[in-house]
């Protein structure tokens, strides 16, 4: 993980006591993680009452200090020893590297999760349902007497929350054909699970 | 069953009842030759001065013929309701002979014709897939994203198109058991029931 | 023996046996134990091989199962004696010891060398990969409706899943701004700035205007400032150290660098448009740029050259726009009919175009003309200069010229005057010269020393250079070598978490020492007793002559009297009979010694036997022997039935 010299500047801000006092050390990291991660709670740090003396320039530069580090350790998954060094670097008290790591710890996942979100993708299968028709005949034609599956593929496309279909319609043998690519598909997933 | 002819139809074949088996072979070809390329009037003028009659009579007793042919492969009549329709029309025992090779001989095909021309979905043709595992991403660098990827071929008209998508693991596993038991459907005993009693 | 079982129960639980707690030798394990584990040795020695870990319910099966248990070990190569069902259906322990032991051999060759293969990335991270697959594959499909946004959180292992793509975004970011250097007293910072951070700038997390793209755009802030002090930090290693400036010059020098050399470009492609004759709108923007960027770089030279191309394209602008003017002046008073306005305007245009057309070729021309001019013009200059300066050689010759003939009446007076001059001129000289060499000789030699003084820095310099260019590739190395050793070190300290889930070297080692030494202990004991016997044997030899000697001794003696008293020959009787009592005693002795030995004997045979569970094993089989027969009439039975 490499931290630019303006993040760690600050970094240092936020760690420093006589700029954020110990006891409000603790809500603004955990303020941090909040703005991150939810929509409404993106300003919450100017809410909080716990910063209402502290000189704001300071506040905001040690926040987005806090927000880097927090974002970079989870994009790198570092570990406590890994930001405990950067931390130590930027005079950290043992006590407050302790609390970062403390909450950073709990909510590693909830970042993760939300930078993992961050990509592309084809259009995703969620889900499949079928249907099964007896042709009989048409107009040009009488006796035509055979199995017809209609299968429909809801997908899921970024950034949309209704689901799409992707529909087609396959005979007897085909269908055989689609289940046999796909049994292979799972095959070789079970396989390579059991390596 | 039989067929029901219509007077014009009846008519039109009129032509054919009195000409000689082998001249009625040489029409045969020249139907099938029709009803898979579509007509060619250069043809009927050809056979209409040979066989000294009017152009249209030619013509009208092709395209009956045509028709025989097409009709009788859309209700797949069997042989002998095919000979007993015929018989209505005054066939001789040889002629009749030879529009029964020509109706055994081509039926198949002509149904395979029918089937094209007849409404056709988007149906499956392809498939392929594609194991990867993402590992890593600009946002995030230690992850295991297990995907498939898959290419779907389907066909509609004549013409194919291939669709992306892709999966994951547990989805890819339900796709397989509903698609499975959808093909056990098939083999049920209702299923089968059906099959054997709508022939 | 125990620590014989002990070893093999611990293998066999580390191969994944279902061993209880509780079971602590080999003589506790039943029946279905015992088929379950060797299935697993199998298993895991073979690989793929098709039984059944249990043992099934009918007794042929269980027969059928024995057999090809014992077949399969035989084929291992196992030469303990007979194998057969039996081995493993109605067990002995020592047998069965003896079968472990042999499985259990036969395993770790397999197992250990795939632990003991230095555990790379590239297997970890199949295996992790395996391990991801294998609790996805297991997790149960849920429609996508219960999940939200398509993402599964899993409790064991701890994490995340996705399964859909509703919620995928693109990596989009923003310009993110923060508070610079509030904390650096040495800065100062403007009071509006300082306004501007206090009061009106938005904290980071509500500076996009989606609140969604806030983690990517400090994701990339950090990239890029990281990416640009790495690009600089390169730079000025390679290149800027060795150029001697302060970081400020460098960067000076290399923007001044880079805008000329943009400016040269720029301009060098106008000019070529301006000669192709084009002059459109897109060279206007160009020319604006180019002024913009002159009047940056303040370069006085180059604004002359591009405001005069601006001025022509001013004045042609112009011109047509006078032109215009007249046009539309001229349109205004004459009424006539549109046609003829028409064609009057057709014509007009014509000819205004002709006109134009014109202008610009004589412009050209006269371009053309002013510039031969110009050209005309520096030549001329240049002829008046060189006429000028021979003017002045020519009017200093004649002055000398005339002064000589001004001197030439009085000749004689004239060149005494001229010789004391000149003499006087020589001393002044000579005076001079002498000055001149007295100031010269500690000039130089202070010029020497300077420039000496002044190499000698510059290749102190030089060397300094050299260690700090040498200190800061070591520093590289040093940082590079530390990251190294830390992956290293989490590398070895992640295998040793898995080392120590292994078999417990260290103490096995302890175990087989004690062993060793127990061994040696009893060894030395029995070597011991050994000595101990054969002084007894010894001592009871030279027992035995002594009795003989003494009774030989005594018999004579006593033989010799007998003959002469009674007394004496009834004692000598008396002798013979306690001689042979006593012998009788010793020979019982010895038997009992025997009959003891035999019982310690048989003693120990009847505990192998009741090892073997014969009675047990008997009964066992007997009441198999019956099941089987129950199954046989059942299976007639049934057979009947279908009949």
């Amino acid at each position: 993980m490499e931290l630019s010299a303006s993040a760690l500047e600050h970094l240092s801000l936020a760690g420093d006591a006589t700029h954020i006092p110990d006891k409000s050390f603790g809500k603004l990291v955990l303020c941090a993680c909040q703005g991150v991660l939810l929509e409404e709670h993106r300003d919450v740090v100017a809410d909080n009452p716990a910063f209402k003396d502290l000189d704001k320039a300071v506040l905001k530069s040690g926040y987005s200090g806090l927000v880097t580090l927090l974002l970079e350790a989870a994009k790198h998954d570092s570990t406590e020893q890994t930001i405990s060094t950067i931390l130590e670097e930027c005079k950290y008290t043992p006590e407050r590297v302790k609390e970062l790591n403390k909450i950073f710890t709990i909510q590693k996942p909830h970042l993760q999760l939300l930078i993992g979100k961050i990509g592309s993708s084809f259009p995703h299968i969620v889900d499949i349902d079928w249907r099964l028709d007896y042709y009989m005949k048409n107009n040009h034609m009488e006796k035509v007497n055979s199995a017809v599956y209609l299968i429909s593929l809801k997908t899921e496309v970024a950034g949309e929350t209704e689901l799409k279909e992707v529909q087609f319609s396959c005979s007897l043998e085909q269908l055989q054909d689609l289940v046999g690519k796909l049994k292979d598909a799972t095959k070789c997933l079970e396989k390579i699970s059991q390596v | 069953m039989l067929l029901a002819f219509e007077d014009s139809h009846k008519e039109h074949l009129s032509f054919l009842v009195d000409l000689d088996p082998e001249v009625l072979k040489e029409f045969g070809k020249i139907s099938m030759n029709f009803i898979r390329k579509g007509t060619n009037p250069k043809v009927f003028q050809g056979a209409a001065q040979k066989l000294g009659v009017p152009v249209e009579t030619v013509q009208h007793g092709v395209e009956g013929l045509m028709f025989l042919l097409t009709e009788s492969c859309k209700y797949m009549l069997s042989e002998i309701d095919f000979q007993d329709s015929v018989m209505t029309l005054g066939f001789s025992e040889e002629t009749r002979a030879a529009l029964l090779d020509l109706y055994t001989e081509h039926q198949r095909e002509v149904r395979d014709i029918l089937q094209e021309m007849s409404m056709d979905l988007p149906h499956y043709r392809d498939l392929e897939w594609r194991f990867d595992m993402q590992l890593a991403s600009r946002s995030l660098r230690h992850q295991m994203s297990p995907s498939i990827l898959l290419r779907l071929v389907t066909e509609d008209e004549g013409e194919r198109t291939s669709t992306m998508l892709e999966t994951d693991p547990v989805n890819l596993v339900h796709m397989t058991r509903v698609l499975e038991t959808a093909l056990q459907e098939m083999k049920s005993g209702y299923c089968r029931r059906i099959v054997r009693n709508i022939k | 023996m125990e620590e014989v079982d002990r070893i093999i129960i611990h293998s066999l639980r580390s191969i994944g046996c279902d061993v209880d707690d509780q079971v602590q030798s080999l003589r506790q394990f039943g029946t279905e134990l015992i088929v379950a584990t060797v299935v697993r040795c199998l298993k895991i020695i073979i690989g793929d091989i098709d039984l059944p870990s249990t043992l099934p319910p009918g007794m042929s099966a269980r027969f059928r199962l024995g057999a090809s248990l014992a077949n399969q070990v035989q084929d291992l190569g196992y030469k303990g004696g007979d194998l057969g069902y039996q081995t493993f259906l109605y067990s002995n322990e020592t047998e069965i010891r003896r079968i472990f032991m042999f499985l259990v051999e036969k395993l770790p060759k397999e197992t250990s060398q795939a632990a003991d293969e230095p555990m790379g990335s590239s297997v970890l991270l199949r295996r992790a990969i395996s391990i991801e697959i294998g609790t996805q594959l297991a997790a149960a499909w849920t429609p996508p409706f219960l999940k939200k946004k398509g993402i599964r959180s899993r409790t064991k292992p701890p994490g995340w899943q996705r399964e859909g793509a509703c919620c995928l975004q693109h990596y989009h970011s923003c310009q993110i701004t923060t508070p610079t250097s509030v904390g650096n007293l040495a800065v100062k910072i403007p009071k509006e700035l300082r306004a501007y951070y206090n009061k009106q700038m938005p904290y980071v997390t509500n500076q996009t205007p989606r609140h969604r793209d806030t983690a990517p755009s400090v994701l990339e802030a950090n990239a890029l400032e990281v990416a640009v002090q790495q690009d600089w930090e390169n730079e000025w290693n390679q290149v800027g150290l060795a150029s001697r400036l302060s970081q400020q010059e460098f960067k000076k020098r290399k923007q001044d660098r880079l805008l000329k050399l943009i400016r040269e470009r720029l301009q060098q492609d106008s000019q070529r448009r301006e000669k192709a004759g084009g002059l459109s709108g897109a060279t206007g923007d160009l020319q604006q740029l180019l002024n913009s960027i002159e009047s940056q770089a303040g370069a006085a030279n180059v604004k002359t050259k591009g405001s005069r191309f601006a001025n022509t394209e001013k004045l042609q602008y112009g011109k047509d726009e006078e032109k215009t003017m007249s046009q539309v002046g001229a349109a205004v008073p004459t009424k006539d009919t549109e046609e003829e306005l028409e064609r009057k305007r057709q014509e007009e245009v014509d000819s205004l175009r002709s006109e134009l057309a014109q202008l610009t070729s004589d412009l050209e021309k006269l371009d053309l003309e002013v510039r031969k001019f110009t050209a005309s013009k520096q030549q001329m200059e240049e002829t008046i200069g060189a006429e000028q300066r021979d003017a002045e050689q020519k009017r200093a010759a004649y002055s000398v010229k005339k002064r000589t003939l001004d001197l030439l009446p009085d000749a004689e007076a004239n060149i005494g005057k001229l010789q004391s001059v000149v003499d006087t001129s020589a001393q002044r000289l000579v005076n001079l010269a002498k000055q001149w060499e007295s100031h010269r000789g500690p000039l130089t030699e202070q010029y020497r020393e300077l420039r000496q003084y002044n190499s000698k820095r510059e290749s102190e310099a030089q060397k300094k250079l050299e260690e700090i260019k040498q200190f800061r590739a070591r520093m590289k190395e040093v940082a590079d070598d530390a990251r190294r050793k830390d992956e290293l070190q989490k590398q070895l300290v992640s295998e040793y978490e898995r080392m120590t889930k292994d078999v417990n070297r260290s103490a096995y080692t302890r175990k087989i020492m004690e062993i060793v030494a127990n061994i040696k202990k009893q060894k030395q004991e029995i070597d011991k007793i050994l000595v101990d016997t054969r002084s007894v044997q010894k001592e009871i030899n030279s027992l035995t002559g002594k009795l003989d000697r003494t009774f030989t001794v005594t018999d004579e003696l006593i033989f010799r009297d007998a003959k002469k008293d009674e007394a004496v020959k009834k004692a000598y009787r008396f002798l013979a009979a306690l001689h042979e009592n006593f012998e009788q005693l010793i020979k019982t002795v010895e038997d009992t010694g025997a009959v003891v030995r035999e019982i310690k004997d048989l003693e120990d045979q009847i505990e192998t036997e009741s090892n073997k569970k014969v009675l047990q094993n008997l009964e066992k089989i007997t009441a198999d022997f019956q099941e089987m027969k129950k199954e046989n009439t059942a299976l007639m039975a049934k057979v009947k039935g279908k009949k």
